[in-house]
């Protein structure tokens, strides 16, 4: 198993910041859902570099981002499967971490 | 090239891969996308082969944004980790040998400026800083001396990362590394220097810390490039493998790099200034039209 970077929707649907959609090196893996106004990552496309999570909690400071083990995430969302449908994505539920596996297995922080 | 051939042939069309097809549907072509804006459309760049958090990388495909016109554009390469990245992209990517991207690019850029009179055609050059600085060195200057009109991108990691981490002339004098177990003797190539001499038109030194003004920088750079003459961009992309940096601090190192010694410089000739001045009405106006035929197709 491997981990993931993962975006707490709820976190992340209060702020509009969109940096970690900025600073990612991978295209689109990061995506932004305007509807739901919330980021989610392609965990397909994720080669789980951090700099999202250090984005998120050192410039944006909204500590949206975990690394995850991909296995504990419900629905994730993958590139290859769903490809780059915008319209869609509202009809798909979006990625989601039972909140006790996040502090067992989160990236340690804080 | 241009967006047409890019289009797919509507019998075709189920044949295409999902990746194309979005590419072609919801790919930034037709109007200047911004920084802001990413993670909402499908960008130029594709899944790719390099380490695991590169700022190389995040430099590149923030390029690719600011890029003005993708469509009409042509990358030039070399050897080096940068050619991984930009060889999976939808724009057409040319391998040059090793030192002679700029002279590629020169005949390059002559020939389709002779094909294309009416549509102006980018050529750029993104290659390492030891495919322009070291290995590629003349045929950089002779470019920018007979005033080339084209962009020349160094992604200075300051390493040769891609064969073990042998020093390059841009190494930082003192840096020990794989290669270099003495630490390095001499002091960095002054790049920006050699190209105030040869009078570039436009000379910028970046740090991808600002995305924004990383994409304004190439955007700047193609369009003077179109019509005035050579630029210049030095971006610091450090090598998070060659130098040690832990993934998730690769932003925290840009941003010393970049207070301490490396910080955002840009040169612009008067010619540059003026045309760049000439434009921002013409933008203006242009943008406001395009709001205005959105609004009716919604409506």
């Amino acid at each position: 198993m491997y981990l993931v970077a993962h975006v707490d929707t709820k976190v992340c649907s209060e702020t509009a910041c969109k940096l970690c959609t900025q600073y990612c090196p991978e295209a689109n893996t990061i995506l932004y859902d305007n509807d739901m106004k919330t980021a989610f990552i392609a965990v397909d496309r994720c080669k789980a570099c951090e700099i999202c999570v250090s984005v998120c909690d050192n410039m944006a400071k909204h500590n949206a981002i975990k690394m995850v083990m991909i296995s504990d995430i419900d629905h994730a969302f993958e590139m290859s499967k769903f490809g780059f449908r915008p319209n869609e994505w509202d009809h798909i539920e979006k990625p989601s971490v039972a909140v006790a596996e996040v502090a067992a297995t989160g990236s340690g922080k804080d | 090239m241009s967006f047409d051939n890019l289009k797919m042939s509507p019998a075709l069309e189920k044949y295409m891969t999902k990746e194309y097809r979005d590419l072609v549907e919801r790919g930034p072509y037709g109007k200047q996308k911004k920084v802001s804006e990413m993670g909402t459309f499908k960008e130029i760049l594709e899944e790719h082969p390099m380490c695991a958090g590169c700022a190389m990388t995040l430099f590149i495909r923030l390029t690719m944004i600011g890029l003005p016109s993708p469509e009409h554009t042509i990358l030039v390469g070399t050897a080096g980790c940068g050619r991984l990245a930009l060889t999976q992209s939808s724009i057409p990517f040319i391998y040059g040998n090793y030192g002679d991207t700029n002279a590629v690019a020169s005949g390059l850029k002559r020939g389709l400026a002779m094909r294309f009179p009416d549509q102006p055609k980018d050529v750029v050059v993104m290659a390492g800083d030891g495919g322009l600085a070291d290995i590629g060195f003349s045929a950089v200057m002779h470019s920018w001396f007979r005033k080339e009109k084209f962009t020349t991108i160094m992604l200075d990691n300051e390493v040769y990362g891609n064969t073990g981490g042998q020093e390059s002339g841009m190494t930082e004098k003192g840096s020990i590394l794989k290669m270099a177990p003495k630490g390095k003797l001499f002091e960095k190539m002054d790049m920006i220097g050699l190209a105030k001499t040869a009078n570039v038109a436009y000379i910028a030194r970046v740090v991808p810390t600002n995305p924004t003004r990383v994409a304004s920088t190439i955007r700047k750079a193609v369009l003077i490039a179109r019509e005035i003459g050579p630029t210049f961009i030095q971006a610091y992309t450090s090598c998070n493998i060659e130098y040690a940096i832990p993934t998730p601090k690769v932003l925290d190192d840009a941003k010393e790099v970049e207070t301490s010694r490396y910080g955002f410089m840009e040169i612009m000739s008067d010619e540059a200034r003026e045309f760049l001045e000439s434009l921002e009405p013409a933008k203006k106006a242009k943008g406001k039209k395009s709001e205005s035929e959105e609004t009716v197709t919604a409506s």
